[in-house]
This record gives C-alpha cells, sequence and structure tokens, in this order.
C-alpha cells in the first residue's frame, strides 16, 4: 500500500509501505512496551514498596506527601505533553513545554529533593 | 522490488523480531523488571519513575513527530523547554541518588525475608495440611520447614505437609527457614484440638 502524494505544488515523499509497516513496529513496541510497565506496577510485579514512603528524621518510615504531589506533577506534565502529539504530528513539529510548566515542575521538584535532604540532615 | 528495498524488509523484520523476543521475554520473566525503579536496598525510587516516564514521554513523542515529516523520515527541531524538562527530570535524579546513598541506609540491601502464607489453623487429631511460604528478596523459593516439638506431628521437610498426631489436644510452631539465607525465618503455630470420645 503506497499513500498518494498530496496535491500541494510542493515536492512530497511518497511513504513507502516499509515505512508505514516501521512506523507500526516501533510504535506497537513501545506501546507494549509501556503497558507491560503499566501492569507490572499495577499488579505488583514491579516492586513499588515504599513508593509514597521516606525514611524519617528518627530513621523510621513514614508517609511521603512530597513524592506524592511529585508523582500527581509528573503525570500532569507528561499527560498534557502528550495530549499535544496530534497537533504535533500534523505540523510535523515536536511540542515546546511551557515555562508555567517548567516553572511548576522544577518547584515541585525543590519540595521533594528539599525534604529528602532535610530527613536526612535530621538523622546525622 | 529492488535489493534495497528487500534488504529493508529484511532489516525490519529482524527489528520487529528482536522486539518481540524481547517482550516475549519481559512477560514470561527471562528479563526480569522487577526491580526497575528501585533502589540497592529494594525501594521502590520515584526519582526513577519520573525520570522513566520523562524520557518514555519525549521518545515516543520524538518517534511520532520524525516518522511523520512531509519530506520522509528525518530529525525535527527540539525545542528548548524539552531540553529543560529533561535537565530538571535528570538533575533531580541525580542529586535525589546523591542525598540517598550518602547513608548506608540508601544502599545496603534489605535482608531476606521469609513469610508463611497459611494462617495459623487449628486440625482434628490425623488431618493433613500444607503450609506455604514466600521467600522475598531471593530468587531461591525453597524453604526447609521444621516443628519446634516433633511429637506434635510431623512435617515434610521440603513440602510443607503437615500431618496432625492421632491423638489431641496439641500445640506446634511450624518454622519455615530459607534455603538461600539460613538467617531468614518465619513462623507460625498449628493447634491440634481433641476429638471428644475419642481413645487417648
Amino acid at each position: 500500500m503506497i499513500l498518494k502524494p498530496e496535491l500541494t505544488g510542493s515536492r512530497h515523499y511518497i511513504m513507502p509501505a516499509i515505512g508505514q509497516a516501521a512506523n507500526w513496529v516501533v510504535l506497537g513496541f513501545l506501546a507494549a512496551l509501556g503497558a507491560t510497565l503499566l501492569a507490572g506496577m499495577l499488579n505488583g510485579q514491579i516492586e513499588t514498596r515504599h513508593l509514597f514512603w521516606a525514611r524519617g528524621g528518627d530513621g523510621r518510615m513514614r508517609f511521603s506527601p512530597e513524592r506524592v504531589q511529585l508523582l500527581l506533577f509528573t503525570v500532569w506534565a507528561a499527560g498534557g505533553y502528550l495530549a499535544q502529539i496530534p497537533q504535533a504530528i500534523a505540523a510535523h513539529k515536536l511540542p515546546d513545554v511551557s515555562t508555567q510548566t517548567l516553572a511548576l515542575l522544577g518547584a515541585s521538584h525543590g519540595v521533594f529533593l528539599g525534604g529528602k535532604a532535610w530527613s536526612m540532615l535530621s538523622r546525622q | 522490488m529492488t535489493v534495497l528495498q528487500v534488504a529493508a524488509w529484511v532489516a525490519l523484520g529482524f527489528v520487529g523480531l528482536l522486539g518481540a523476543t524481547i517482550l516475549v521475554w519481559i512477560w514470561t520473566g527471562r528479563i526480569n523488571l522487577n526491580r526497575v525503579i528501585s533502589e540497592p536496598n529494594g525501594d521502590a525510587s520515584l526519582s526513577r519513575l519520573q525520570f522513566l516516564i520523562f524520557t518514555f514521554v519525549i521518545a515516543t513523542s520524538l518517534f511520532l513527530v520524525v516518522a511523520s515529516q512531509p519530506n520522509g523520515p528525518g530529525f525535527t527541531e527540539i525545542p528548548q523547554g524539552v531540553f529543560m524538562l529533561l535537565g530538571i527530570s535528570g538533575s533531580s535524579y541525580l542529586v535525589s541518588k546523591s542525598i540517598q546513598f550518602s547513608s548506608d541506609e540508601g544502599i545496603k540491601e534489605r535482608p531476606v525475608e521469609v513469610v508463611i502464607t497459611t494462617d495459623d489453623p487449628t486440625l482434628k487429631p490425623g488431618e493433613t495440611l500444607q503450609f506455604n511460604a514466600v521467600v522475598k528478596r531471593a530468587a531461591n523459593q525453597t524453604v526447609t520447614w521444621s516443628l519446634e516439638d516433633p511429637a506434635a506431628g510431623t512435617i515434610d521437610a521440603k513440602t510443607g505437609l503437615y500431618t496432625a498426631p492421632r491423638t489431641g489436644p496439641a500445640s506446634d510452631t511450624v518454622r519455615a527457614t530459607s534455603v538461600a539465607d539460613p538467617d531468614a525465618s518465619d513462623q507460625g503455630q498449628v493447634t491440634v484440638v481433641a476429638v471428644k470420645g475419642a481413645a487417648a
């Protein structure tokens, strides 16, 4: 199956069947790998113990809100970026990440690292 | 079809087969991803997870855009924001590991742990029960079974099949010891009730 070139007057590459097949192979692999990783985390095959826990100043494990907020911001940023992909494909350009998103992510990571550093210093 | 096209199909077939093999090996356990986001001490790492998420998302997006180029597959300009995003994610991961590895607790592997998964049972004289155990953080799941009081029934050291004594009442402690780490064990309690009218 060969795509017909668009009649825009400019030169367009006729994507051969192999190019389409390569697209499907790579996309299929990435999708299957991503689904495998996600399923593994949800059903316990991939170790997620203490993902939302941290060692406190007294050396004992405690629930860590800093980690929860970091994961939430990460999922929000990654999901927002993926949502731009259909437009990016149409525009043939990788979407940018907004300054606001970068600032929020930076702050989120700062809170996470700050909490981690505080726990370490408290134990010393 | 030209030689180049045939070669291209063969190469694609090889890549597809390689990808499928990797996926099958992951699904069958030959490639073990249990600790893909774990630290040396066995705990899951959020800094690894967030780094994995962002690199996966950016790599997939880049592939999709590259493959959609109107003049054939070709690299596209990567916006500065994407570099900054990966920089924040990667730097955070590095700093997080530095903090963690500055203490022994962040590096040392947690010890092997044995957990008897059979609830403490109550049996009648002569009854049998299969005990089971799980060994955590060890590839070898084999345990050795033993009873504290050999007179209170018998247990198969290899299979964990417990047989209650012919007369009750009795009570005993069942122990499962990891073969991988003999210092790791768990114990449970088994109770044998007396049956009314049975000869002592």
